[in-house]
């Protein structure tokens, strides 16, 4: 064996890196400042929540820092949910200007995509959970009332993809109710949660029992000394990038009413195994009717063409924060050693083949995006000439776009085919060592640009 | 990497699992002191910390995925049994919930603690653990740091309800031992291998060498990229010098000639080239060009972009002299 080789293999990967991304680790020497983090300190938050600092800035918290676990956990959740929307909650603290997550659960429920077919639902839906919500805020006649509203919405409802989101939303709200009245007591809430299950069981033959499910998971997990509260809850949009649809949007416009201080965070798995890099974004909402100052231009993300609108029309009433990592220094220490054992995960993948489905259905967004762009330049060119300039900008961005677009589905492309060949000149080696790598060096530069 | 132990079966463990009981461990260290204090090493050494793990058993493969955690009553040295109830409840509830892949089968698989060495007392919480899965499994991490140490700190207890004698041997499974005619279980080791789904390696990654996640230029996702195969690249280079030292070292006479293990060098040696068929040329073959044909086809959208950029320029500087006539003219 010999040591020095692997640890400064790994240690330089590591410093070329912390070099070249001005990274600021927070790593410090002493095990117990850096660990400092995870100490929950039940007094500070509670004197946290009774100041509301949040209440007078809209802009208040800008960043988020998330524990090496919980990212491992909403990645995975988010990638075991295929091309289906999964949801999940994250438990955490606040720091200043800056959001703790430290775990994240997943919550048993399936989501469908942004449905425009949802929203009208959603909406009825938000006026009842905001009346449920005012009642349990008197902390009367929540029994009543609560099953009442939920009853009756249950029995509105049509389609089941809505259906899902919807069941999502509840598990949320009662997990709420736990939080802010932890004298409830479970039994009744039980009693409650079976009433509702057995409405949707008799509406729509679905399974008992997810309701109950994130309730329990949250009491078991404050048992075992995850003290934490719910500081927000994640959800994954695969293949079509970290933004905050419209449902998204309100979901999370009425959790900042309630309850503050909350997070959402959107991950896109699939993108994620394409660019080899965790695609996660972090998001508040702004105040209804709140009109951000000049917003600093958010940085440029794929979007799918029939999710153009939804994003286009919304994307103004939230903001995104920064998002930073953390991890004790037995994490610290643990992920040092994983790396000498599975270096050959890294040498086995690979991405080029996970992601044909994708690369696909990038090219034909690509291809319908180039169309409708095509179609607008004619119009303009040929059309009135009154274009006033403005418009002539967008539409050259448009194609901007595009061709940004391109270059990323090209980049991971050649880097899935880079290690393709590297690995066939390593383990097949009657190919000349020069030849492969020659001819790639070629189009790499010129996506570039 | 051999990684089958007496018993046959074949340990995989995702690095969730670690992390999972790493953090459960900080968490609980720092809750009992509290940081202010300023306590170095002074303080009680921090308790052991207990939960399931979950995972598949496919055959002859255990493949742990997730894990939990549970009450422990160190007074009674044992597990609280209705809390472990209801979380493998839940666990059951989520299998049944969709049928779908979003929570696979998961069933308790056993359990993990930390520590340096298993103890006695570990014996009692592994019997009670045997009637939910027959022949449980038990996790060990090491929390204390040791940086001169090469391989995880984590140690798989296997348990086998096989009942073949082979007292003396540390190097099989906690088996049956009749001793007076009375059953005893021993802990026993048995190795295992990391495995990671894509996502969760990508993770993994992410964290351990603190990528940004603004993605950043092309170039730099590029040196990302390529840092990445060189390191792994290079451990297997070491890895292969350290076969071939030893192969030397055999040849000269320094170490015993051991033929199984030349034999599974040789075989090593045979499987290069990995692949050579005729269907694997064509078909790597049409993966490159696919490629190439992306990169084509966005130089060709880049091409366009830049070509409408001109024109508009163009138009704009000649709009002046002849309103719209440079426009249309130049179509």
């Amino acid at each position: 064996m010999e040591p020095y080789s692997f640890s400064s293999s790994a240690a330089m990967a590591q410093k070329t890196w912390e070099l070249e991304n001005n990274i600021v680790t927070m790593e410090t020497p002493s095990s117990t400042e850096s660990d400092a983090i995870f100490h929950h300190d039940e007094a500070a938050q509670a004197k946290f929540q009774q100041e509301k600092p949040w209440s007078n800035d809209p802009h208040y918290f800008k960043r988020v820092k998330v524990s090496a676990l919980a990212l491992l956990k909403m990645v995975v959740h988010s990638r075991s949910g295929g091309t289906i929307e999964v949801m999940g909650l994250m438990q955490g603290k606040t720091d200043g200007d800056a959001i703790i997550v430290m775990d994240a659960f997943a919550l048993p429920v399936e989501g469908t995509e942004t449905r425009v077919n949802a929203q009208a639902d959603a909406y009825e839906y938000m006026v009842d959970y905001s009346q449920t919500n005012k009642q349990i805020k008197n902390c009367r006649s929540w029994r009543h009332g609560g099953l009442d509203l939920l009853g009756g919405n249950v029995s509105k409802v049509k389609n089941d993809s809505s259906v899902m989101r919807k069941e999502a939303r509840f598990v949320m709200i009662i997990i709420q109710l736990v939080e802010c009245h932890p004298s409830f007591l479970l039994m009744e809430l039980e009693v409650q949660i079976s009433l509702l299950a057995g409405l949707r069981v008799t509406v729509f033959k679905g399974p008992v029992g997810p309701l109950s499910n994130g309730i329990s998971l949250l009491l078991i997990k404050k048992q075992v000394g995850r003290l934490e509260n719910v500081v927000g809850w994640y959800h994954s949009h695969p293949g079509y990038g970290c933004w905050l649809s419209g449902i998204d949007v309100s979901t999370q416009m009425l959790n900042q009413q309630f309850q503050e201080p909350f997070l959402a965070v959107v991950i896109d798995p699939t993108r994620t195994v394409s660019a080899g890099k965790v695609e996660i974004g972090a998001f508040r909402t702004y105040p209804e009717g709140y009109k951000p100052p000049d917003e600093p231009v958010s940085e440029y993300q794929t979007i799918p063409l029939n999710k153009i609108e939804d994003f286009g029309v919304h994307c103004k009433q939230y903001y995104s924060l920064d998002i930073t990592y953390f991890k004790s220094s037995l994490d610290c220490h643990l992920l040092d050693l994983l790396w000498n054992k599975y270096w050959v995960n890294t040498l086995s993948s690979s991405p080029l083949l996970g992601n044909k489905d994708y690369v696909a259905g990038q090219i034909s967004d690509l291809a319908e995006k180039l169309e409708q762009a095509e179609n607008q330049l004619a119009h303009s060119r040929f059309g009135p000439l009154i274009a006033p300039p403005q418009r002539k900008k967008e539409e050259e961005s448009q194609i901007a776009k595009i061709t940004k677009d391109s270059a990323k589905i090209t980049v991971e492309q050649v880097h899935g085919l880079m290690s393709q060949v590297i690995k066939d000149t390593l383990f097949n080696s009657v190919r000349q060592f020069n030849g492969p790598r020659a001819e790639l060096s070629g189009p790499e530069p010129m996506v570039e640009s | 990497m051999a990684s089958s132990s007496s018993s046959g079966l074949t340990f995989k463990l995702h690095p969730l699992v670690i992390l999972n009981i790493s953090d459960h461990y900080t968490r609980v260290k720092s809750q009992s002191q509290p940081p202010q204090n300023g306590a170095e090493s002074t303080a009680s050494p921090p308790p052991r910390v207990f939960g399931c793990v979950i995972g598949v058993q496919r055959g002859r493969t255990v493949e742990i995925f997730n894990s939990f955690e549970l009450l422990y009553y160190p007074s009674s040295h044992s597990l609280d049994r209705s809390f472990l109830e209801k979380k493998q409840e839940l666990c059951q509830s989520l299998n049944t919930l969709s049928d779908k892949k979003v929570f696979p089968n998961y069933y308790i698989l056993g359990w993990y603690s930390t520590g340096s060495e298993a103890e006695e007392s570990d014996m009692q919480i592994h019997k009670a653990l045997m009637d939910i899965n027959e022949s449980p499994v038990y996790v060990l991490l090491n929390p204390s740091i040791n940086h001169a140490q090469k391989d995880l700190p984590v140690t798989i207890y296997e348990s086998v309800a096989n009942t073949f004698c082979s007292c003396g041997l540390i190097n099989a499974t906690l088996e049956l031992h009749v001793i007076d005619g009375i059953p005893q279980l021993i802990f026993v080791r048995s190795s295992y291998t990391i495995e990671t789904v894509e996502a969760e390696r990508i993770s993994v990654d992410h964290v351990a060498h603190l990528k940004p996640s603004d993605g950043g230029s092309a170039a730099t996702q590029l040196a990302a990229h390529l840092t990445g195969i060189h390191s792994a690249i290079k451990m297997l280079n070491s890895r292969i010098r350290v076969l071939h030292h030893y192969l030397l070292a055999m040849q000269k006479g320094d170490i015993p000639c051991e033929n199984s293990l030349l034999r599974q060098v040789s075989s090593l040696l045979r499987r290069l080239p990995a692949i050579e068929s005729e269907k694997f040329q064509d078909d790597f073959l049409m993966e490159y060009n696919d490629t190439l044909l992306i990169t084509y086809l966005a130089m060709l959208t880049n091409c366009s972009s830049s070509m409408n950029e001109l024109v508009d320029k163009f138009n704009t500087a000649y709009e002046k002299h002849s309103r719209r006539g440079g426009r249309t003219a130049f179509f």
